[in-house]
Parts: structure tokens; sequence; C-alpha cells
């Protein structure tokens, strides 16, 4: 178990900026997610705590020492890559074998510790076939239980699940999940896959451009994203453009075109700026009569899409915009119909333009 | 069938005949029992072989082929293996530059290489008394061939397994021995394989360089074949053929011969 | 951690992988060659590789006597003849070597290698026996009582055993080309309404063309370089530049043998750039 921290990680290559200012500290038995586009620097971050890229500057510490300068084989890493990466003419148990024989451990030890994993990973009495011989599954998990075996400090995954189909890609997500709690290894997992950061990790580092936008937990990152590349990434969103008009109770007001709408905002705001709202579709509630206490504005039904648990509408709005809402397929809104949109100010988030 | 359809794969299969129509008549020559070819054959006999391997001339060229083959094969892995590794993982501005000039004994016309080789010899005293020149010159024509075949084989060798290797522990010397070594062997045995039949059969780099009184088996069959017809030379031809799939069965049976490029 | 090993500098062990190769091209291609710029300058003599001072007489002969003129221009007659009859042999063998899914795929493949596997020697053997005067096939159409053909000691047996030798090398570049074509296009022309020579015409060969392209090139720059299948089938009754060149090497005029080879080689790669310039494509992926 160790705690990883990061200090103003920065990589150029060349003149290219790869990544800049990456700050973190992740727990002892902490899943941290990298979430981002490709190209967001998230794979190089990764790569730098392996040892494979040396950072142009900051820091990189295992449990408080200093690895920054150190080669990978010196890092004591357990790194599952995209394709596997497995050895072809080696056969599982050889793969499994690799990591310890470089650590002189003895042959004895050797077996029971290849044994011990293979159970892990629900692979008992394949070791002695060769990757080519396994299915893309088996082989992730021989992938997963040679970085293992060698009860690395820190377990790194680069995409591990991106080629497999998506039934077995959903079975891994909690298998993966599953083996580190109960290993209890602090882990960093590359991710594309919004919706794979948020039912693995503890938390999620979202990236954009080589640098951090937010660090949180999904919670954080879906219901209050810093800013708008986030709240656009991660699930569907809705932005209005407005001017802060102030604070009322814990609320803050933003005049847009629409009209007043309240919110809840992670920073300081002075009266009379420019600011972004934004609000997720399920968040939007519809209704046919004018409700009580609450703001609405009125809206035309343009489309409605049934998606089987939900209904997806698209409603014409006063001043020209389009709402995407999601509601429950129970209550139905025929196209053309004028409804009642409310946007509640405990769901509404005002987010920055560009990363703080 | 339609017409057209029967006709393009006829037009295949005469593509096919006419490939291994050459090579088939020498062999069946070779078995022929009259001294020329007839049509229909004369009977089988397996004198020409006979004569082929009592001929201490014959003899004499097969095997210094044998051992320019074998020696020029060793020498040009040796150089061309490095040189392949240099290419895909360290050259950087001057890459292609470098492919040029390591591929150039291949691009340039070997008629050529073999006249520029014999003029220099002759300029710095090496001449053609001893075999010497001849045996450099068959080391660099083979050159290319590993270098093309390590090359394919290193970048079908994705280098996320060797970093693989090294987050777990290995050094890169390590991982040299235990990891890109294993799996860039086929292509190094390939790559000598492709060595040992160019050498084998060369005639154009031999013709010029090969030193006085000594020749190599397919220089000794040009020059039966230019002044007298004799049919030893199809036994000495059929023999060169089965050394050569010999070697191209061994190879498949070591390695397989799925990397195989020309 | 203690110390921050130094990173491990990559130029001394690059510039030991490459020194070998370096050393050998070095010694045994760049010297020689430019060695044999040199001796294209210098005075021929009968009596020693060449006589003092230098001279560009060499290359004046060749390029204004009409012997040499003519012999360049049967070479690159004569490879230009080679490499057609072996593209339009070599285009429905690639095609279906490209596209065809029997089991028997990695046989013909190797059918088509095989050749390659076999010395130039022994293949224009083969043809020998084949054409020569008294050869099979004379033998045959004498037993047909039909006359018999001049086939060989002329360009008709020249040409035909160097389309031999070199099919190969057109096969394997077009094969490639023509596999990397996606057979669903050939599908959507059809379902357009092409025919299926409107849909070679249109589609599959302007899609081939880098690999006509390579294999084209191939051919012709080897087919201008050939020497043992013009000798052993022309033997000393086609006269090509490199049968020349090597006979001038009998007769120990170096100098003007260097100048000719360098001259044939550059007709060779002035005829390739040209092509290359006019059909406008790159020649990247050639060699």
């Amino acid at each position: 178990m160790t705690r990883l921290s990061i200090e103003a990680l920065e990589k150029r290559f060349d003149a290219v900026r790869a990544i800049a200012g990456i700050d973190m500290e992740v727990a002892q038995g902490e899943f941290v997610a990298l979430l981002g586009p490709s190209g967001c620097g998230k794979t190089t971050t990764l790569r730098c705590i392996a040892g494979f890229e040396s950072p142009s500057a900051g820091t990189i510490c295992f449990d408080g020492d200093d690895v920054t300068g150190l080669p990978p084989e010196k890092r004591d890493i357990g790194m599952v890559f995209q394709n596997y990466a497995l050895f072809p003419h080696m056969t599982v148990n050889g793969n499994l074998a690799f990591g310890l024989e470089m650590r002189d451990i003895a042959a004895g030890e050797v077996q029971r510790r290849i044994a011990e994993v293979l159970g892990l990973v629900q692979l008992d009495g394949l070791g002695e076939r060769y990757p080519r011989q396994l299915s893309g599954g088996q082989q992730q998990r021989v992938a997963l239980a040679r970085a293992l075996v060698i009860h690395p400090k820190l377990l790194l995954l680069d995409e591990p699940l991106a080629n497999l189909d998506a039934k077995l890609r959903d079975e891994m997500r909690f298998f993966i999940r599953g083996l580190q709690k109960r290993i209890g290894i602090t882990a960093i997992y590359v991710t594309h896959d919004q919706a794979e950061a948020m039912v693995m990790s503890d938390r999620i580092v979202v990236m954009f451009d080589g640098i951090i936008h937010q660090l949180g937990t999904a919670e954080d990152v879906y219901d209050r994203p810093a800013t708008r590349a986030v709240a656009s990434f991660i699930g569907l969103s809705n932005f209005f453009e407005g001017t802060f008009s102030g604070q009322v109770g814990v609320h803050y007001g933003l005049d847009t075109a629409l009209g007043r709408i309240g919110c809840g905002a992670g920073f300081a705001l002075t009266p009379g700026q420019k600011a972004t709202a934004m609000i997720r579709p399920e968040a939007i509630g519809l209704a046919s009569a004018v409700p009580n206490g609450a703001a609405a504005f009125q809206g035309t039904v343009a489309e409605r899409y049934f998606l089987g648990n939900l209904a997806d509408y698209r409603i014409k709005m006063a001043d020209g915009s389009v709402l995407q809402v999601q509601q429950p397929a129970t209550a139905s809104f025929a196209p053309g119909a004028v409804v009642h949109v409310i946007l509640p100010a405990d769901r509404a988030w005002l987010v920055r333009e560009r990363a703080p | 069938m339609k017409p057209g359809r029967a006709a393009y794969l006829t037009s295949v299969a005469a593509v096919y005949v006419f490939l291994m129509l050459p090579i088939s008549i020498v062999v069946i020559a070779s078995f022929n029992s009259g001294k020329y070819l007839r049509f229909p054959p004369e009977g089988f006999s397996l004198r020409w072989y006979a004569q082929f391997f009592a001929s201490q001339p014959f003899m004499d060229a097969l095997e210094l082929s044998l051992v320019l083959a074998a020696v020029s094969t060793l020498a040009a892995t040796l150089i061309g293996t490095p040189a392949a590794l240099y290419y895909v993982r360290h050259a950087k501005n001057w890459r292609e530059t470098f492919r040029l000039y390591t591929l150039a004994p291949l691009l340039l016309p070997e008629i050529l290489t073999s006249i520029a080789l014999l003029f220099l010899y002759y300029q710095i005293g090496l001449g053609t008394k001893t075999v010497a020149g001849l045996y450099f010159g068959h080391i660099v024509i083979c050159v290319p061939f590993v270098f093309l075949q390590v090359t394919a084989s290193l970048y079908n060798l994705s280098p996320a397994v060797e970093e693989a290797a090294r987050s777990l522990g290995a050094s890169p010397a390590t991982v040299f021995r235990r990891i890109t070594l294993p799996l860039i062997k086929p292509g190094i045995i390939n790559g000598a394989l492709f060595a040992f039949i160019i050498s084998f059969d060369n005639v154009t780099i031999s013709l010029l360089l090969k030193g006085v009184g000594t020749t190599t088996l397919p220089m000794q069959v040009f020059d039966y074949l230019r002044w007298d017809f004799d049919p030893t030379t199809a036994a000495a031809s059929t023999v060169s053929i089965l050394m050569t799939l010999g070697a191209v069965l061994a190879v498949d049976r070591l390695v397989g011969l799925r990397a195989m490029r020309y | 951690m203690s110390e921050r090993p130094a990173r491990p500098t990559k130029l001394p062990l690059g510039l030991l992988l490459a020194l070998p190769v370096l050393v050998t091209v070095g010694a045994l291609i760049v010297v020689p060659y430019v060695n044999i710029v040199i001796m294209s300058f210098r005075t021929p003599s009968t009596t020693r590789p060449y006589a003092p001072g230098f001279t560009i007489d060499n290359y004046a002969r060749a390029l204004t006597d009409s012997f040499y003129l003519e012999l360049l221009g049967d070479t690159v007659r004569l490879a230009v003849m080679i490499t057609a009859l072996c593209l339009v042999i070599a285009y429905p063998a690639a095609y279906h070597l490209a596209r065809t899914t029997s089991r028997w795929r990695g046989v013909l493949y190797a059918l088509v290698l095989s050749p390659l596997l076999v010395g130039v020697v022994i293949r224009s053997f083969g043809w020998i026996i084949l054409l020569a005067n008294n050869g099979l096939i004379n033998q045959m159409l004498r037993a047909l009582e039909l006359p018999a053909l001049p086939l060989m000691y002329n360009e008709f047996g020249v040409v035909l055993a160097l389309v031999h030798v070199f099919l190969p090398f057109m096969v394997l570049p077009l094969m490639g080309a023509i596999q990397g074509i996606d057979p669903r296009l050939e599908e959507a022309a059809r379902s357009l309404g092409a025919s299926r020579t409107k849909v070679f015409r249109r589609v599959v060969l302007p899609l081939s063309m880098p690999g006509v392209q390579s294999g084209c090139i191939l051919v012709f720059v080897l087919s201008c370089g050939a020497y043992v299948t013009p000798a052993l089938l022309g033997a000393g009754r086609v006269h090509t530049l490199t049968t020349e060149v090597v006979t001038m090497l009998d007769q120990f005029l170096w100098p003007r043998g260097a100048a000719l080879a360098l001259i044939l080689a550059s007709a060779g790669l002035i005829a390739v750039w040209l092509w290359a310039h006019f059909s406008g494509r790159t020649m990247r992926g050639l060699a």
C-alpha cells in the first residue's frame, strides 16, 4: 500500500507541452481514474508515474520517496497495458514468473505466488497456455495477474478494457474494482470512457489539453463540474450564459436570455460578472400547468424520442434556444404541446469557461 | 461458368505453369538417360548424378559455394541485425538516409557493384588472386536482406511488450536478452535464410570476383552452359535446388516462414 | 531514494549498432563507386588498368558513337518490353492471389515465390533446354512436321526468359496493392451498375497504381542490369550494355567500361525518375 504524490509535473516533447502543473495526492488503497479525451495528457501522466517518460519538471513520490529519476524497473510498479503486452513467446506461467525472476524469488515461492494469483483472476489450469491460445478477456486477466503477482507498490492501468466487447467490458469493470479493493492496492486507471471512470473509481481526475480541470468523486464531477469542458465531456448538459445578479441564500442568481435562474457555485463571483450555468437534462422538470412556487419558463415540445426507460425531449424556448430534457417515459408530452420548464436551483451549477 | 471467368482462370493457371515450367524441365533433364532431352523422354537414369558427384571441379565448386554462403550469411546477420536495431530504435534525423545507405547494395545494379569492386580490388593490390574479395562481395550484397527481415520483425514487436518487462523489474539489457531477441529471432533466421540463398545462387558478383582457378557452383553451371551442353549441369542444378529447398524447409520447421517477404 | 541514476545516453550504443554496416557498406559500396566514377574519367590503356591523365573521352565516345547509342536504345527497349509483358501477365495472377479464399492460397503464394529461390542460371538453363534449336519445343514441332522456329540466340528467347525471371517481382507488389483495396468498393461499383470490365478499369486498376508503379520500376531497373540471362540465351548474338561492359573488361578497357556502366545505371535511374515525375506519384513504398 503506497501513497502517491505528484507535484507540479510537466512534460514537454521538444517544444510541445504534453502536460503541465499536474498536482495530485493519491491515498493508500485509493482507486483514481485519469479521464479525458485522447491527447489530453492522461497517458503521458501515467507513463511519467511508471517511469517510461522522464518529466521536464516536477516530482513524483511513492510514500514520500522521490522516484522521479528512477528507471521503470526500479520503481516496483505493476502495469497493465492497453493491448495487454503479454510476452507472446512465453506461457501464462512464464509471463507470471518473469517479474518474480527479476526479483530473484525462489522457485518454490514463484510457484506458490503464481498459483495464488491465477486463482485470484480465475484462470486456474491455464498456466501452460500461450497468450495466443487465450480469449481477449483471458489475456486481459493474465495481464492483470502479471502486474499483481509481483506485489507492486502501485497498480497502473492504461485503458485496459478498450479492446474488449461491451458486455465483457462491463463485467471486467466490477472484477477489477473488486480485486483492487480486496488486495487494497493503490491504483491509477487511465480511460476515456466516463462511465468506466465513474463506476470504478474513488476519485476522478478530468484532464483536457495537458492540465487538470477537476479532481473529485464521481458525484463531484457529474453534479458539480468545475468547467464547461468537464460538464460537456461527462454526461449531457444544457448551458445558460448570463450575468451574475447576486446571491440569494445559498443560491446564485443568473440573468439569462430566458430570465433569472438560480444555481449553485463552487467559486465566488462579483455582481455584473458574466457566467455560465449548466443543468443536466434529467434534472429539468416539465409540467403542463404552471407549478406552484418554482420558477418556470414556457416552451414548446419540438421533438420527443422514446428511449425505453426515459423519454428525451427537445423543448423550444421563447428566446429561440432549445433545451434537452429527459423525463420518465411514463409522463408524456406530445410534440407541439406547450409546457412549463422547471429549472431547480439546487440542480443548476455555475461552471468556469477555463480551468482554474 | 461464364466464358469470361473461364478465360480469367485459365490465364491465372497459365502463369503458374509458366513459372514452374523451366525449373521442372531442368529437374526432368537431370534424370533423363540420354545426353539430350528428347520428346518423349528416353528413360530414367542417375548417371548424370554419378558424374556430378565424381567430378572434382563440380565438387570443389559445391564446397566453395557452401562455405561462401555460410560465411556470408553469418557475417551479413552479424552486420544487418544491429543495423536494423539502430534503424528502428535509435536513428533519428537521418533515418531515411541510413535506410537507403544500408539498402544500397540491393538498390544498385549488381553487375555495377561487381565491376566497381573488381576495379577497386585491382587498384589496392588485392586483385582476384585470393578468394577474400569474393567473400567481401557476397557479404555486402547479403546485408540488406537481413536488414529488411529484422526491421520487419522489430516493427511487429510492440514497444509495450518491452515496457511491460521493464515495469516488471527487468533492466534494458535483460529486456533485450529475454524479450527482444527471442521475439525477433524468426526475423533474424528468415533474414539469414535469404542471405544464404542470395549468396548460394549468386552469379553476377562471383562472375568477376571469383579467385583465379576457383569457381562457385552456379558459376560452374554458367560456364558449362556457355561452352557446352552437358546434362551433368542439370544434375548440379537439381542438387542446388534441393539444397535451397532443404534450407527453406528447415527454417520453416524452425520458426515458420510467415514473416517471409522478398 | 538516495541517488538519481544517470539515464543511459543513447548515442554511443546506437553508433555501436550502426558501426558494422557503416563500415561494410562504406568500404564495399561507397569507396568502389567513388572509385569507378573517377576511373570513368581516366585514359584507357590496353596494357594496364589506365594510362595517366584524365579525359571525358569515355563518355563522349559512349554518347556519340552510334554503336553505343544503339546498344543503349536496345537495352532500354528490351527493358520496356519485359516490364510491359510482366505487368500484363502478372496482373490476373496477382488479382487472383489477392482475392482468392481458396485453401490452396498458401500453396499458390509459395509457387509465386519459389522461382526466387532458384538461381537465375538454373532458370535460364530450363529455357535453353526448351528453346534451343534442337530443344524440346523444336523437337515437338519437327515431330508434328512443322518447321523449326528460331527461339533462342535472339531477343525472343532473352525477353521470354527475363520475363520469367522477373515475374515474381511484379506479382508481389501488385498483390500487395490489390489486397489493400477493399472488396466492398468493387461491390459498390457493381451495385451502381458498372460491368466487371468497367469495375476493373475504373476502380481496381486506378487504386492498384502504386503497386503497378513499384512493380514496373523494380522490373525495369532489374532488366536494365540483367547480365546472366542475356549472356546465356543471347549467347553472344544479343547485345545489351551489360554484356558489352563485361566484354570490355575482358579487353582490359576499364575506363571505357566504367563510363558505359555508369551511363547504363544513370539511364535506368533517369527513366525511373521521369516516370515517377510524370505519373505524379511519390516513390514512397519502393524497396
